[in-house]
């Protein structure tokens, strides 16, 4: 290179390239690297490697103070508990950490560990101390998850092995959310109080783990990295290690499963059709019964929302079947209330029919002389809640009400009805929400008590009648005393006129039959301790 | 009312004639000026070229390709998208029209008084022009939505704010190199106050440059109007804008592309047309740049 070259200034050089030569390079260059096998060579492994993908990061890893679902995906398989949910299509438990485990009565239930079930770190054999810990924990802390325990009072050690867990009174969810759930993981009191003196919440840092895997690491918001448990004696799991990768768009991990970077999936409704006919290579695609409930919400506390007889314009004037139509593309089913098909408690009908009746709408919206009113819908910044409250918003437009959207993300959704981040919740009119919930009537009522008026229940739905069935429900043994109770709690929140069930949409997951073989629990969650390997 | 001299008029039209022409010879701007013209015009008469109203529902098959119904098929609600993308064109050039007027005024403004004012205010401007520049576009949407609620009127609040730096600073520096210029002190010596200097000696020097930079800027703002609405934080459903017409189609790309082929197109074609029309505007204006020099 000349000197005179060397001193041309590097404007210059970039003029003589010319901008647009530039941007056809870049633009080649683009097309190059798109076309290169980039994700694969970046997620290429050895052994048995399972990538699945979570719909969500994790946010608490201290089974006593559980926060949500997929936190109790990963503690299924770096801690036991007395019973576990079986996989497949029928709700049932069967044993884990328990040799035997029975009621002895309505308040007592007797259990005795298994033997040669280690901690890490040193910390020991698991014992019935260890149980007792575990449990009273949750009450002494005041967890957030308490309600899981229910009247819960003690658990009585008789021996190394062996112990009694004693209620103040019946409990009928203990069977179906306690014991086999989040709240019914077992830690080692030693690591537990050497960590955290008082034995409180030890976040997102297990002490110690107890299951077939434990965890190697957490990179927020990119992975969860579980690798087998070296002092694991129980039944060899199946995978070397788990990769879960948290993804909230299900659109996003739809595309990043085509492209080969996981290997398990759950995927939208929306998706689902095009799946069945025309489904990737190699790969599995099965539908389940989903837990979950939407509804339409109506804020009883909002002054435009005083006159009962508008509350019941917007749920007479709302199709179901329309919205989900439109929303799920047919392939999710009307609700009858929030508790879904197959659990105690099931209404075979709601008091409005799903397809509404925009006559009678009309009516009741003249009744309160609210013709042309304006009214706010929140949402999800998520395609189908945008899609459902689109709908709604078309259907309320037929029968002269005027609704304007609000579309929130995520972080500021979450907090919109609670009184403890601020004055949103007098803002909120209407509502799409969507709420999961575990095998009992128990856990959906519990969020739509006047306990729970600006902490969950954001519609601040409050009935004495309500709340003293919620409380009585959980202690009557005989199932249909017991569903008819529920059934009527979901017609008191119909009457008022604050909801309109929508549906309990569905669990499609995808995965790769030539990797995995998966375990699912009956409404479609993976059981990642039994995935294994093909 | 004073006649305008006639070698004065022949001087200004054969200065817009020689200007016209020129853009007109430059291929890249014709083609330019010809895709802007497309754009503001189907906006302009949105309401008569639209087949469909935007925003009915079911106004034919959901997802349906393209055929002659429906010209560039229909979403997922079974909503004209042509239809959709020409309402789009209004909300994109409201808020480039909008966004740009407030940024270029507030902009003006706060450069001459941070060029010709005193040292302390200069540094005190310059000071808050950095701190909203060092927020990127996306996170300070972010936390304007979560505060005001995704509307049209934040989206063009956030871009003003944002665009508004970088107009004062073209400002700022112009004023403050054009301040100590002969003809300035003159005018000072012969008693002229802050405001005439400003307004009828400085202003009307440095306008010129920031009008061709405000057209290269409207794409960008466009696409920061449509990159917003992609992600949810610009208009409200169902109001019709480029960025939700990719967001509602993103969704179902695997089978129905063409939802996000129709929203992607206005958004080249306007881009394209205003960076060719931009360019030839400142061959034009700008001697020094021009290509045959």
């Amino acid at each position: 290179m000349s000197s005179e070259q060397q001193n041309q200034p590097v404007t210059g050089r970039l003029g003589a390239l010319g901008r647009r030569t530039f941007l056809k390079a870049g633009a080649t260059a683009g097309v190059v690297a798109a076309t290169l096998p980039i994700s694969q060579a970046i997620w290429a492994q050895s052994g048995k490697v399972l990538r699945a993908r979570a719909y969500a990061d994790l946010d608490a890893l201290d089974p006593g103070f559980y926060q949500n679902a997929y936190n109790v995906d990963v503690m299924n398989c770096i801690y036991s508990k007395l019973v576990r949910y079986k996989s497949g299509r029928e709700w049932d438990w069967e044993l884990e950490a328990a040799e035997e485990i029975e009621q002895v009565d309505p308040t007592h239930i007797r259990f005795k560990l298994r033997p040669g079930i280690m901690f890490t770190g040193g910390y020991g054999e698991m014992t019935a101390e260890d149980v007792k810990f575990s449990f009273e924990r949750v009450i002494e802390h005041d967890s957030p998850i308490k309600g899981d325990w229910g009247p819960l009072d003690h658990v009585e050690v008789t021996d190394k092995y062996s112990g009694v867990i004693v209620l103040k009174e019946p409990f009928q969810p203990l069977w179906s959310i306690t014991l086999p759930y989040g709240a019914g993981h077992i830690v080692s009191k030693k690591a537990v109080t050497e960590a955290v003196a008082d034995g409180g919440s030890f976040g997102m840092e297990p002490p110690a783990f107890s299951g077939p895997y434990v965890l190697k690491e957490w990179k927020p918001d990119q992975y969860v990295h579980l690798t087998r448990n070296p002092e694991w004696t129980g039944p060899e799991p199946g995978f070397d290690e788990i990769r879960i990768i948290p993804m909230d768009d299900d659109k996003t991990a739809e595309i990043a499963y085509e492209a080969g970077d996981i290997d398990y999936t759950g995927i939208s409704l929306a998706s689902l059709d095009q799946y069945k006919n025309d489904l990737p290579d190699e790969t599995a695609l099965e539908e389940y019964p989903s837990l979950y409930y939407v509804w339409l919400g109506q804020n009883l506390d909002n002054p435009e929302l005083q006159d009962p007889n508008l509350r019941k314009a917007i749920q007479w004037a709302i199709n179901v079947p329309q919205v989900l139509d439109a929303a799920y593309f047919g392939q999710a089913q009307p609700s009858t209330g929030i508790i879904a098909p197959g659990l105690v408690g099931h209404r075979e009908a709601s008091l409005i029919p799903p397809e509404g009746d925009p006559e009678k709408a009309r009516e009741f919206l003249k009744q309160a002389g609210a013709e042309g009113k304006r009214l706010t819908l929140e949402t999800l910044n998520a395609s189908t809640w945008k899609t459902i409250a689109e709908v709604i918003q078309a259907q309320l437009a037929q029968i002269g009400l005027d609704v304007q959207i609000n579309v929130q993300d995520s972080g500021s959704f979450w907090t919109m009805g609670m009184e403890s981040e601020g004055e949103r919740w007098k803002e909120i009119q209407l509502i799409v929400n969507r709420f999961s919930m575990v095998p009992d009537p128990y856990y959906a009522t519990e969020w739509f008590t006047c306990e729970q008026v600006g902490i969950w229940n954001w519609e601040r739905f409050c009935s004495e009648e309500f709340d003293r069935l919620h409380a009585e429900a959980v202690t009557v043994t005989d199932s249909a005393k017991r569903a008819a109770m529920y059934h009527r709690m979901q017609d008191l929140m119909e009457e008022s006129g604050a909801y309109r069930f929508l549906t309990h949409e569905g669990s499609p997951v995808m995965w790769r039959e030539t990797v995995v073989e998966p375990s699912h629990r009956p409404d479609g969650r993976p059981l990642y301790r039994h995935f294994k390997p093909v | 009312m004073a006649e305008v001299p006639a070698a004065g008029r022949r001087f200004r039209e054969t200065a817009l004639g020689q200007h016209l022409g020129q853009l007109l010879r430059d291929q890249l701007g014709l083609l330019g000026l010809v895709l802007v013209l497309l754009v503001v015009l189907s906006a302009l008469f949105a309401g008569w070229i639209a087949p469909y109203d935007p925003l009915k529902i079911y106004a034919g098959p959901r997802l349906a390709p393209p055929s002659w119904e429906h010209w560039f098929g229909t979403d997922h609600l079974g909503r004209d998208i042509l239809s959709r993308v020409i309402a789009g064109g209004q909300v994109a050039l409201q808020v480039a029209a909008a966004t740009i007027a407030a940024a270029l005024t507030l902009g003006i403004a706060l450069g001459l008084l941070a060029g010709y004012g005193p040292e302390w205010l200069d540094n005190l401007l310059l000071l808050l022009f950095d701190a909203v520049r060092s927020f990127p576009v996306i996170i300070f949407a972010l936390a304007v939505v979560t505060l005001l609620g995704p509307s049209l009127y934040t989206v063009i609040l956030v871009v003003t704010i944002s665009s508004v730096p970088i107009y004062a600073r073209i400002v700022r520096t112009q004023t403050q190199a054009m301040k100590h210029n002969e003809f300035i002190l003159a005018e000072r010596a012969m008693g002229a106050g802050p405001l005439r200097i400003l307004g009828v000696h400085i202003l009307p020097n440095v306008v010129g440059p920031l009008l061709i930079l405000a057209s290269m800027d409207v794409p960008l703002v466009i696409a920061v109007e449509a990159g917003l609405s992609f992600l949810g934080m610009g208009v409200r459903p169902p109001t019709p804008s480029w960025g939700t017409i990719l967001n509602d189609g993103y969704n179902y790309i695997r089978n129905s592309p063409w939802p996000v082929i129709a929203g992607g197109i206005p958004i080249v074609v306007v881009t394209l047309g205003f960076t060719f029309l931009g360019e030839a505007l400142r061959d034009i204006f700008d001697p020094k740049l021009r290509k045959d020099l």
